[in-house]
């Protein structure tokens, strides 16, 4: 009886406890504002379209970057591989190209290759002077090569030099001058080399 | 997104309506000090805000709110704790807060009653302070309570009804000590 009683004081003091702290409670809604002021991730409401919109704004230009580089990168392969092969067709494999001529083939007269780049004009220059990279490159190698050509052949050509008066050595009996008697061979067959006693 | 706004307008008006109990068991959980109090309930939205602190359903709104008041005010005053030591040790100390003297709760003080019960929850040790404030104060059961503790129901119970016992004894004592002094000062020979 007396704890029940005790116990309902105790209960009486709480809530007179409780109503003293509703007087000096502050309000909900300024503790709320500050702390949405406060938050740094908190959105709010009338902010969240612009947030929204500028998400979409942003998300849609990287979607356009990325596809135009896609876009770029699929068409700018195949046009920095086929410019060689033009090059290498429009250049015959015994002339010489302008930018790097050999010595001894300066007067031939080949007209100039007709360059790739007319294929590229609409590109981008970015893409165009990458061609004219790979252009340059391919133009070199075959230069290179064709100086090694031209070097083999000067070699064949002197190997196989005659004089001009070389004709006038020429006589009837060159075979038996450029030739030796054999062995076991007969003595008539012999006398042709023997000086004649004839006389 | 809409969503999000949706629950958080919920929770917003939910919250609101628990603010008052709100604010009285952050106050008991900062030893009726109303700024720490005030201050704690602060941080609680804005970890409620933020998403640091989410309710899951899991048990009554209320419990949960009141979990994550005890949590914040423990953590506040380690922090306060750790800044005064760093104070003492800087030889700059701040000046203490008297929760009951610089308080300007001037209304509960003019009973005296009052001020004895406050005294006499002072003398209670945190736990059966916490648990006899959730119980009288907050009208939670004892298992709420726990969940709110963090501790056992059987704990709970335990600082409940220890609580209690020394709350009694307190305030008797408090009542036979001012019934003298009462005594004294309107006859003082009756005591010697």
């Amino acid at each position: 009886m007396e704890s029940v009683g005790n116990e309902k004081k105790i209960q009486a003091l709480f809530r007179e406890l409780k109503l003293a702290d509703e007087r000096v409670a502050p309000e909900f809604i300024k503790m709320w504002d500050r702390a949405q002021a406060i938050s740094p991730g908190w959105i709010s409401p009338g902010s969240s379209r612009v947030f929204n919109l500028s998400f979409a704004v942003a998300t849609a230009l990287l979607v356009i970057t990325v596809s135009v580089l896609v876009l770029w990168s699929r068409h700018g392969q195949p046009s920095e591989q086929v410019n060689p092969k033009v090059a290498n067709e429009s250049t015959p494999p015994g002339s010489t190209q302008a930018s790097t001529p050999a010595p001894h083939q300066v007067t031939h007269a080949t007209p100039p290759p007709t360059r790739p780049v007319q294929i590229v004009v609409a590109q981008s220059p970015v893409r165009l002077k990458s061609n004219q990279r790979a252009w340059k490159l391919a133009a070199r190698r075959k230069a290179d090569l064709e100086a090694k050509n031209a070097v083999i052949r000067e070699a064949v050509s002197m190997s196989s030099w005659q004089s001009p008066t070389a004709i006038l050595m020429q006589s009837p009996a060159d075979h038996v001058l450029t030739s030796l008697p054999q062995l076991d061979r007969s003595l008539n067959e012999l006398k042709i080399f023997l000086p004649s006693t004839s006389q | 997104m809409k969503d999000k706004q949706t629950d958080i307008s919920v929770l917003q008006a939910e919250l609101e309506k628990l603010h008052v109990a709100s604010f009285g068991w952050a106050l008991s959980c900062c030893r009726r000090d109303r700024a720490e109090a005030e201050e704690v309930l602060q941080t609680v939205y804005l970890k409620i805000l933020e998403g640091k602190a989410r309710y899951r359903g899991e048990s009554r709104l209320k419990t949960w709110l009141f979990a994550v008041i005890r949590k914040t005010a423990i953590t506040e005053q380690r922090k306060r704790l750790l800044r005064s030591l760093k104070s003492i040790a800087g030889l700059n100390p701040t000046p203490e807060r008297n929760s009951f003297a610089a308080e300007p709760a001037a209304a509960f003080e003019r009973s005296e009653a009052r001020k004895q019960f406050q005294i006499a929850l002072e003398r209670l040790s945190a736990r059966q302070r916490e648990v006899l404030h959730l119980v009288f104060y907050e009208d939670l059961s004892l298992r709420e309570a726990a969940n709110v503790m963090g501790v056992s129901i059987g704990s709970a119970r335990q600082h409940y009804e220890r609580g209690k016992k020394h709350l009694r004894e307190s305030l008797n004592r408090e009542e036979l000590d001012y019934g003298i002094s009462w005594k004294r000062k309107e006859n003082p020979g009756a005591v010697s």
